[in-house]
């Protein structure tokens, strides 16, 4: 196995944005392509031939840490430069170059009609190294540093279409947000610091079991874990994702599917070793996951906006991976990161094809019977959609039940997880199948589309059907009772993970069937059969869509309490200290420069003789002086 | 130690320092106020000189030497200026010359 080839593919997309970046001007279309998916392809391709080659070695000789140099010492602590290679990685690195590839020669065609391809495609790159550097990291500070690369680069996509306000706020909110936690996992490194005198991933694991007490270890992962909700959007840090939509669509594809929102999960899994010494926090992961999925699933029924559909819809699923993780079953929050980035990609990438037909509306009123115009779209769509609902079969039906089975195996908290899992996925069925039937299926919107929608052409649509081929079928390489090949790559990194029993298989298999059947059903029944009925089932249930469509009120509360305190004491320190004080002291000094230059302009007359004067005066007195103090 | 004394030497120099010194005060012409940094720089020279002589050493004689070539590169540029300005038509007269006043 060649490490090398790790720092190449974390280097080829940086070397493609910073050269787009550096460019005087705004260059051809065909050289921004290229720039642009070039190195994110042979990124991909290079991580392939290293996952062929550590598929060549010993499970024991998977794991190389990549060290270049000691970049930092100070005292006992010694940070190194340094990437980790490992199967934990190198599936991190495939998803992440495997469908940002996808994604990126969908987005040449999809901003073909845009100012800034340049910046979006620069960005686009940026965004893909600071995920490779997250994902390889070897010690906590260079995944910190991947980390706050991440949540600058969705910043500065969120905000890509900076001439709208509200994107600029949605920029804003994620940024903030999570910068939140990255201040945990900055305090978390520090307690590790303190505590083990080192950030080395090996070297930390390796000393927590004796170094750290238990609540050193309880106050680390926890910490570490507001980092991974802030990321992954999870309660009660989730408000920023469904306003992140107000980015490209590529770009929501890209933080939902392939980078970013799947980094919380990647950091539990990564330091699981630290979540099974800490039984609290993992308790507190699993009980936030499960909340998670099941207030995004209810939130997403009601959703208008197309995009904010899918958003929740990934808020939910991530809430899945982060279950699985506290209940510690990383191979199933891993293989459900997968499948996810497959159907989620996917999913985003089909609808924006129907609003790029669209001419960019999102909204599911100006849609319906658009299956008759998309026929493309509405398949790879239905794909998307019974694949993130688990109908048999598909990628999300093997990854979701495994979940949901581990958990049933997990005692007494795994089992009301697994309920409200069952039930979220019942719901899940049920919104997904909403969205299905109110864009593709039923009457054309009141006043028509407002353009005649538009098929797309063969850089969107070849990337869509790679993605509706996993999605249908990249379940398969993991089977229950048959064979298991994500827990078997991952075995060096999480250790041999038990299999679910065979009750629980059998309960779990039962029960998604039913209520996926159930919640498809009845999103049929409503929105399907009777274009009238949604509207009078509406006037009945008017509270609970209020507060659903409130989001439950997080963003209100939020408002209250943070946004508005802290705008009241701006604008306090606002008009007090600043118009006061620092402008005083500004103003000080400006008055206190012009009063000095009036007095000392006088000495300026512009005879010759008068400087003359005083330069001999000067020399004559320096002289008396020099003579007197001599003689003394 | 035979020949002229030191002392005559510096007072020549004295001599020579103060008309140039009054020369550059009282005069308007910037030709003439040359002329008298001119006489200046050759008084500060024969001190040097009158001293290189008392000590028997001849870093004196090659400073003033070294004087004499900075003395004629200001020259130069001294008389740059003041064809610069004549050919601006303008009067030849440092008071009048003062925009640069505060």
């Amino acid at each position: 196995m060649e490490p090398a080839l790790a720092w190449i593919v974390l280097g080829l997309p940086l070397l493609g944005a910073a050269t787009l970046a550096a460019w005087p001007s705004e260059p051809p279309r065909s050289m921004t392509r290229v720039l642009g998916v070039g190195p994110m392809v042979v990124s991909f391709l290079l991580t392939a031939w290293l996952y062929v080659q550590m598929l060549g070695e010993n499970s024991d000789d998977r794991l190389v840490v990549s060290r270049v140099w000691e970049w930092i010492e100070i005292g006992d602590l010694s940070i190194d430069v340094a990437l980790q290679v490992d199967p934990l990685s190198v599936m991190m690195m495939l998803v992440v170059t495997g469908v940002g590839s996808l994604i990126f020669i969908y987005s040449t065609e999809y901003m073909e009609h845009d100012r800034d391809y340049r910046r979006f495609f620069a960005e686009m790159g940026f965004f893909v190294f600071s995920m490779l550097l997250l994902v390889l990291a070897a010690n906590f500070l260079f995944l910190i540093v991947g980390w706050a690369l991440v949540g600058l680069a969705s910043y500065l996509l969120i905000g890509f279409y900076y001439e709208k306000p509200p994107a600029v706020a949605a920029a804003k909110k994620a940024f903030i947000i999570n910068v939140i936690g990255d201040l945990a996992m900055v305090i978390a490194a520090f307690i590790l610091v303190v505590e083990l005198g080192t950030l080395n991933y090996l070297l930390v694991f390796e000393a927590a079991p004796d170094g750290l007490g238990r609540g050193a270890v309880e106050a680390v992962t926890i910490l570490l874990f507001v980092g991974a909700a802030a990321k992954s959007a999870q309660v009660p840090l989730h408000t920023w994702l469904p306003d992140a939509m107000e980015g490209p669509t590529p770009v929501s594809a890209l933080i939902h599917a392939a980078t970013m929102v799947t980094a919380g999960v990647y950091l539990i899994v990564r330091t699981h070793e630290l979540y099974e010494l800490a039984p609290y926090a993992s308790d507190l992961v699993a009980i936030t996951g499960a909340v998670t999925l099941f207030l995004a699933a209810t939130i997403a029924t009601v959703q208008v906006d197309v995009k904010r559909v899918l958003a929740w819809s990934t808020i939910s699923q991530i809430g899945y991976m982060i279950m699985a993780a506290g209940l510690g079953a990383y191979g199933a929050a891993m293989y459900h990161l997968m499948t996810h980035a497959f159907f989620k990609a996917l999913l985003f990438l089909s609808i924006g094809m129907v609003i790029h037909g669209l001419a960019g509306a999102q909204s599911l009123d100006r849609m319906g019977g658009l299956g008759r115009h998309l026929k493309f779209a509405y398949v790879a769509t239905a794909i998307g959609v019974l694949a993130i609902s688990g109908v048999p079969g598909t990628a999300g039906f093997f990854s979701k039940d495994e979940i949901l089975a581990s958990a049933w195996d997990a005692g007494d908290l795994g089992r009301v997880l697994w309920l409200v899992g069952a039930l979220a996925a019942g719901i899940t069925a049920f919104y997904m199948f909403r969205l299905l039937f109110r864009t593709f299926s039923g009457p054309e919107p009141e006043g028509g589309y407002g353009v005649h929608p538009q098929p797309s052409r063969w850089p969107m649509a070849a990337p869509v059907a790679v993605l509706a081929v996993l999605s249908l079928w990249g379940g398969w390489i993991q089977v229950p009772r048959g064979w298991t090949w994500i827990i078997d790559w991952l075995e060096p990194v999480i250790g041999r993970e038990s299999i679910p029993g065979q009750q629980a298989e059998l309960v779990t298999l039962a029960t998604s069937i039913a209520v996926v059947a159930i919640g498809a059903a009845a999103a049929w029944w409503i929105f399907a059969v009777d274009p009238a009925r949604p509207k009078r089932l509406a006037g009945r249930l008017v509270a609970t869509r209020r507060l659903l469509e409130d989001q439950f009120r997080f963003d209100h509360v939020y408002d209250r309490a943070v946004v508005g305190p802290t705008r009241d004491l701006a604008e306090y320190l606002y008009r007090r200290m600043e118009s006061g004080f620092v402008d005083g002291l500004v103003r000080g000094a400006i008055s206190l420069a012009r009063g000095s230059a009036m007095g000392l302009r006088a000495a300026q007359n512009g005879l010759v003789r008068t400087y003359v004067f005083v330069m001999i005066s000067g020399v004559v007195g320096l002289g008396a002086l020099l003579a007197w103090v001599v003689t003394r | 130690m035979s020949g002229v004394p030191l002392f005559w030497y510096l007072m020549l120099s004295f001599g020579l320092f103060g008309l140039g010194l009054v020369g550059v005060m009282r005069r308007r012409n910037p030709l003439l106020m040359l002329l008298a940094v001119e006489l200046m720089l050759n008084s500060a020279n024969i001190a040097l000189v009158g001293f290189a002589r008392q000590w028997n050493n001849t870093d004196g004689q090659i400073f003033a030497l070294v004087v004499m070539a900075v003395a004629a590169a200001e020259v130069v540029i001294g008389l740059g200026l003041v064809v610069a300005v004549f050919r601006q038509r303008l009067a030849l007269n440092v008071d009048e010359m003062s925009s640069l006043k505060g």
